[in-house]
């Protein structure tokens, strides 16, 4: 290993011979040098400790002594002892090798920022975003336009009659046939959905979403809504998960990583499962809802609404340690058009390589469920509840993809609704119930991963009969008051 | 009545081996003739009660003893936070200083510093009653982030962190003495830049940073006269020789 | 994620085989040498990675965007390098999961070279890190990152100077940019090239 031709600063005298006591008495050999191990050991480090425990067992507890002797030394934590003088240190350095000229006034990046995290100004910037970059751009733009053409046009007219002539030729056998091209087809299902439904939503999405991210408004947006994430046991810090939500639960899901306390992480998981809509739900139920404006807010009013009753009822009984908030703010810039592209390009990679396969296999699954008769079974099964709620019976099939996927359901949703079976009060009911209902396949395998079995069940069971419950209740107060939309 | 200096140390000492320390009584051993006037003194207005060799607070006294360790330690806090007094003459000064905060003055003491919560010693100051309302006007010398207004520039003079998470996330971000800070917004969130990074963070981070508004008076000069010595000078700490540990 | 699991178990203390244990001298010649991207949050590490290593990991503007490790090769003058990006880390004292991450790699891995990577308008706020590694005796090359930033907010800075005040190789760079890049290969391969030398 090469060494450094310094030698290190010193310490305060106490500290000194506090560390070179505990450096003698280290024997053993050890990756850094002995007087970081010192100085990790005197601030209370447990994974050194366990780590010199067992490679200095004979003369441990000389070393505890040590430490617990110098600590006695301070009023304050050592940690903070050091950290200052490192401090110290590092200002001595730089008083003979920075320069600054003091500037006066600010620039223009520093006002917008400064504009964002005013709360009136900011609440109207925040509001440009989400109409522009969610609504116009990923709803009317992606879940509109862009899915008509590729699912009528490119699906429609030149794909799905291309692979039909194809399959019909190739194989003579109907039931063969069906599985790819039959109602629950690989290529006019799946194939479809994926491709004509989810990509140009999600790819939308991700772009919005990778432009925010790169200007570093997240930061700001957290600091706006700190006091109102406190009331549901989060810190603004936990929007950059919610907000990635948007787009893809699962990915936001694995992104709770980031996140300080177990407690936070817990909550966020759940609230993503329940109340954050992926960005092929949010597309769709967009793109079904934009015509009515009463629905469109009716659908934002109830889930907002779920989202910070649950996540209070939740900060409330989910025990541990209160949130803090602390985020550092860069400074705004300019998104790279590169480097947007690339990232969108990867988390849709990622993306697909997670969805195509489940979307493929559900294809399968109903293919099978249809040959047996097991899938009628469950639609008559769903029925009664589809109908307690105020749902045509023909909904039961878009709960039943909804088990697949999210997105799954949220395109057979959007299907429905072309073909005009869905309307008015049951269609708002049904999307808020697919808002709330499960969360797809893939999230609830990554919630296994991140939170365990049993958290990952526990949330799985509730959220199931309370979307229905939240469902019931909507379509209850909406026909009792006689609200038409 | 006046009480006497020596008193005033006599009843701190009570104050620190009883309230905050473990034994329940100050076991006296060999007094000197200043300090047996003292006692008297404070026997004489109910102040103390001695039992065999052992003194203790009475009811009456408690809240002499708890005023006189808070005019001590606020006077701490003004010679460290205000005049830039060095770590070794602290204790030698804040002796001399605490007796001249007559009530009253030691309210608006604390109220110019902010009303910290710990002495530079992190030893707990008695709150007063200037500490528990919640509007009162903003610190002028020292304050916490928390109070200050947009646009309000200072130096970290310390941290109060009630836990050491807290502890490690401000020194994580940068956030020790003498370090330059700003406030920004105050509004939803405490926003601030110290050095050329901006944080935003919660009210309780925004209260465990104390800022010193005013740069300290340089004091060099009178340093050298007094005597050093790391504040052992004080006589105060006679009475350290009074007590022995009771177990 | 797999990458995640990858990780933890190639560098989770104790599990790492063959009797070889943290503290234990590591003489594998034929191994690639390894460069460890270190740095507080948000600093650029991610930028530097995808410059060295032609790969793409996620880079955004908030802090915290890396939470798993990213590994990549580089080839430099014809030396083979491997290149893993860590997660963000304010000092040597994890108290996040991800600083956790981070520490390990130095401690367990140990990457031959570590490139520090810092925002160097910040300088005052970041060199208490490079004065750890140095402490450490780890062989540690600073990175002035985001040095666009740092002349429009009118602070110079003495490179050479900081160099023989820290006793470490000094390069300022802007990342995003390219600029200083070709100097951090060239100062990288020296680090790998005297090492092998010393071996």
């Amino acid at each position: 290993m090469l060494e450094t031709k310094t030698t290190p600063f010193r310490y305060d005298e106490s500290l000194e011979s506090a560390l070179s006591h505990i450096e003698n008495l280290l024997k053993d050999s050890y990756s850094v040098s002995k007087r970081t191990v010192s100085l990790l050991l005197l601030q209370g480090d447990p994974e050194i400790e366990r780590r010199v425990r067992k490679q200095e067992a004979s003369s441990y507890t000389s070393i505890q002594r040590i430490v617990s002797e110098a600590r006695a030394n301070y009023n304050q934590p050592i940690s903070y002892v050091i950290a200052l003088r490192r401090q110290q240190e590092a200002k001595r350095i730089l008083s003979t090798t920075v320069t600054k000229k003091e500037k006066f006034g600010i620039g223009f990046a520093e006002r917008l920022s400064r504009t964002m995290m005013n709360p009136v100004t900011g609440s109207l910037i925040l509001l440009i975003v989400l109409y522009f970059g969610l609504y116009q751009f990923v709803g009317v733009i992606g879940a509109g336009i862009l899915v008509d053409f590729i699912e009528s046009t490119v699906f429609g007219e030149w794909v799905n009659p291309w692979v039909t002539d194809f399959v019909v030729g190739l194989v003579p056998l109907q039931i063969i046939q069906d599985l790819f091209i039959g109602k629950y087809g690989i290529v006019t299902l799946g194939l479809s959905y994926a491709i004509a439904i989810i990509l140009p939503i999600v790819t939308t999405f991700f772009i919005v979403f990778s432009i925010i991210e790169d200007s570093g408004y997240l930061p700001r947006l957290a600091m706006l809504i700190d006091r109102v994430f406190k009331t549901i046991g989060l810190s603004g810090r936990a929007v950059i998960p919610m907000v990635l939500g948007f787009g893809c639960d699962t990915m936001a899901t694995i992104v709770t990583r980031t996140q300080e306390t177990r407690r936070e992480r817990v909550i966020t998981t759940l609230l993503l499962a329940l109340a954050i809509p992926c960005s092929a739900q949010l597309g769709v139920i967009f793109a079904i809802l934009s015509g009515n404006g009463l629905a469109l807010i009716t659908w934002v009013m109830a889930v907002a609404l779920v989202l910070l009753l649950i996540g209070y009822l939740a900060s409330k009984v989910i025990p541990g340690e209160r949130a803090s908030f602390y985020i550092e703010v860069p400074p705004l810039r300019l998104p790279k058009l590169s480097n947007i592209l690339v990232k969108t390009y990867s988390r849709l990679q990622w993306y697909f390589i997670e969805v195509l396969p489940f979307f493929i296999m559900a294809s399968i699954l109903l293919w099978i469920g249809e040959l047996t008769g097991l899938f009628n079974l469950a639609i008559s099964g769903l029925e009664p509840v589809v109908k307690l709620i105020g749902l045509p019976a023909e909904a039961a099939v878009v709960f039943l993809y909804g088990f697949f996927r999210r997105d799954f359901g949220a395109a057979g949703l959007y299907d429905l609704h072309s073909s005009g079976e869905l309307l008015g009060v049951p269609l708002v009911v049904a999307a808020v119930v697919l808002t709330l209902f499960i969360p797809c396949i893939a999230q609830v395998m990554v919630m296994l991963k991140e939170r365990g079995i049993k958290t990952a069940l526990a949330m799985t069971l509730f959220i199931f009969p309370f979307a229905f419950l939240v469902g019931f209740v909507l379509n209850l107060i909406l026909t009792k008051l006689g609200v038409s939309l | 009545m006046e009480l006497e200096e020596k008193a005033e140390e006599l009843l701190e000492t009570i104050w620190i081996c009883t309230e905050e320390g473990t034994e329940d009584s100050l076991a006296v051993v060999g007094l000197r003739e200043e300090e047996k006037e003292a006692t008297e003194q404070l026997l004489k207005v109910d102040y103390i009660m001695a039992t065999d060799g052992h003194l203790r607070l009475t009811k009456r006294g408690r809240p002499v003893a708890r005023n006189v360790v808070r005019r001590h330690r606020l006077a701490e806090r003004l010679l460290t936070d205000v005049l830039g007094t060095s770590d070794m003459l602290l204790h030698e000064k804040a002796c001399k200083f605490e007796h001249l905060l007559d009530r009253g003055l030691d309210e608006s003491i604390c109220s110019l510093l902010g009303h910290p919560k710990i002495c530079p010693h992190s030893k707990p100051i008695p709150p007063g009653g200037c500490c528990q309302q919640e509007r009162a006007p903003a610190p002028k010398l020292v304050s916490p982030l928390s109070r200050l207004s947009p646009r309000q520039k200072g130096k970290v003079a310390y941290i109060y962190a009630t836990e050491s998470s807290q502890l490690q996330k401000l020194m994580a971000m940068g956030i020790l003495p003498g370090a330059s800070i700003s406030l920004i917004r105050g509004f939803p969130s405490y926003v601030f830049q110290i050095g050329q990074t901006q944080f935003a963070v919660d009210k309780e981070i925004a209260k465990a940073i104390y800022v010193r508004l005013v740069e300290p008076e340089t004091i060099s000069e009178t340093q050298e006269e007094l005597p050093h010595g790391r504040g052992r000078g004080c006589r105060l700490r006679r009475f350290g020789r009074w007590w022995s540990k009771r177990s | 994620m797999a990458l995640w699991e990858k990780v933890l178990k190639t560098i989770s203390f104790g599990k790492s085989g063959g009797g070889c244990h943290w503290g234990e001298a590591r003489l594998d010649n034929n191994h690639l040498s390894r460069v460890g991207i270190v740095g507080n949050p948000n600093v650029g590490k991610s930028v530097v990675f995808n410059n060295l290593t032609g790969a793409y990991v996620t880079v955004s503007n908030y802090p915290g965007t890396t939470v798993d490790v990213a590994r990549g090769k580089a080839k430099i003058e014809g030396v083979g390098i491997e290149v893993v990006d860590t997660p963000g880390m304010y000092s040597l004292l994890p108290i996040t999961e991800e600083e956790r991450v981070a520490r390990l790699i130095l401690f367990e891995e140990r990457p031959e070279v570590i490139l520090h990577v810092v925002d160097s308008k910040n300088l005052e706020r970041m060199l208490p890190l490079t004065i750890q590694f140095i402490e450490a005796r780890l062989p540690v090359i600073l990175d002035l990152n985001m040095m666009d930033e740092t002349e429009v907010a009118g602070i110079e800075i003495d490179v050479n100077r900081l160099e023989k005040e820290l006793g470490i190789p000094v390069v300022a760079t802007v990342a995003t940019a390219g600029r200083g890049m070709a100097t951090i290969r060239k100062r990288l391969v020296e680090y790998v090239r005297n090492q092998n030398y010393a071996v």
